[in-house]
């Protein structure tokens, strides 16, 4: 539990290598999925696109329900708070 | 140096709240386990668990991130020994019967928990199912294994797994279902899945 973990503001994925990281640097505050080639944050609707994707491919969750649970992760998010709000 | 002592004191102290949470959830319930009662369980006062966590449900998501967490170091140690798929659900085990108690209530009680509690709780399952599918293409390639789409392969075993967690006192006397029975789902997930 001693263990320091980040993970992305976008997202929530846990970081642990450095190519986990948007331009594969370390201080960066979001993940490789959540940001294009220049380490800026994609938009909200294209995180939440990915994310339900994920859903959908590894459980085969219908693309309903996918957008549902992607939008219930994404809500607390650092990055989308007020998005939410 | 105060600043570092103050964030190590900080980490500990989010570290026994996580511990006691998981222990209170496993024994009585994650319904039914209050920030009082995990409060009370390690003397602190109520008030200050709410410095460390806004709300009950983002305790119950840094257990599952700390399950989350131990999988990733597991899947990770495991990947560089052994590219197999044996090893991976031997890893995903593992960690399950480390967690055992409080994850078989997390699944018994998901479709009742908050939203974003259960959308943690599968994306979580997304990652497992990523190494799965993973593994299942490597022994493909090897001709140790049939096709079968990721989504099922997951279910299956996941289905399976969840199965004798979820019934856990019916299949293991008090001890560990995993510990008794892991070893043999994993031989029969592997003639499942060979070609």
């Amino acid at each position: 539990m001693a263990e320091k973990c980040i993970s992305c503001g976008s997202c929530g994925m846990p970081m642990e290598k450095p190519e986990d990281f948007a331009l594969g640097d370390v201080t960066q505050p979001y993940c490789s999925y959540c940001t294009d080639a220049r380490g800026k944050l994609l938009p909200y609707e294209q995180v939440l696109d990915i994310n339900a994707r994920t859903y959908e491919q590894s459980q085969g969750i219908t693309p309903e329900a996918a957008k549902r649970l992607a939008r219930d992760l994404l809500a607390d998010m650092p990055a989308w708070r007020e998005h939410h709000q | 140096m105060q600043a570092v002592t103050r964030q190590e004191q900080k980490i500990a102290t989010r570290g026994r709240l996580v511990n006691a949470a998981m222990t209170l959830f496993a024994r009585n319930g994650i319904a039914e386990t209050t920030t009082a009662d995990i409060a009370k369980a390690i003397r602190m006062s109520h008030g200050n668990v709410f410095v460390h966590f806004p709300t009950r449900d983002d305790l119950v998501i840094a257990v599952i991130d700390e399950f989350g967490r131990r999988l990733a170091v597991e899947f990770r140690q495991g990947l560089e020994d052994d590219l197999g798929l044996r090893a991976v659900l031997r890893a995903h085990l593992k960690v399950l019967a480390e967690f055992e108690p409080f994850y078989s209530r997390l699944v018994i009680e998901a479709p009742m928990l908050p939203p974003k509690v259960r959308s943690t709780l599968l994306m979580l399952h997304a990652s497992v199912s990523y190494r799965l599918f993973a593994a299942l293409e490597r022994e493909r390639k090897l001709g140790r294994a049939r096709k079968i789409e990721r989504p099922l392969l997951f279910n299956t075993w996941i289905g399976l797994v969840h199965h004798y967690l979820v019934n856990r006192d019916m299949f293991a006397n008090g001890g560990s279902v995993i510990a008794e029975h892991g070893e043999t789902l994993v031989q029969h997930f592997m003639t499942l899945v060979k070609s």
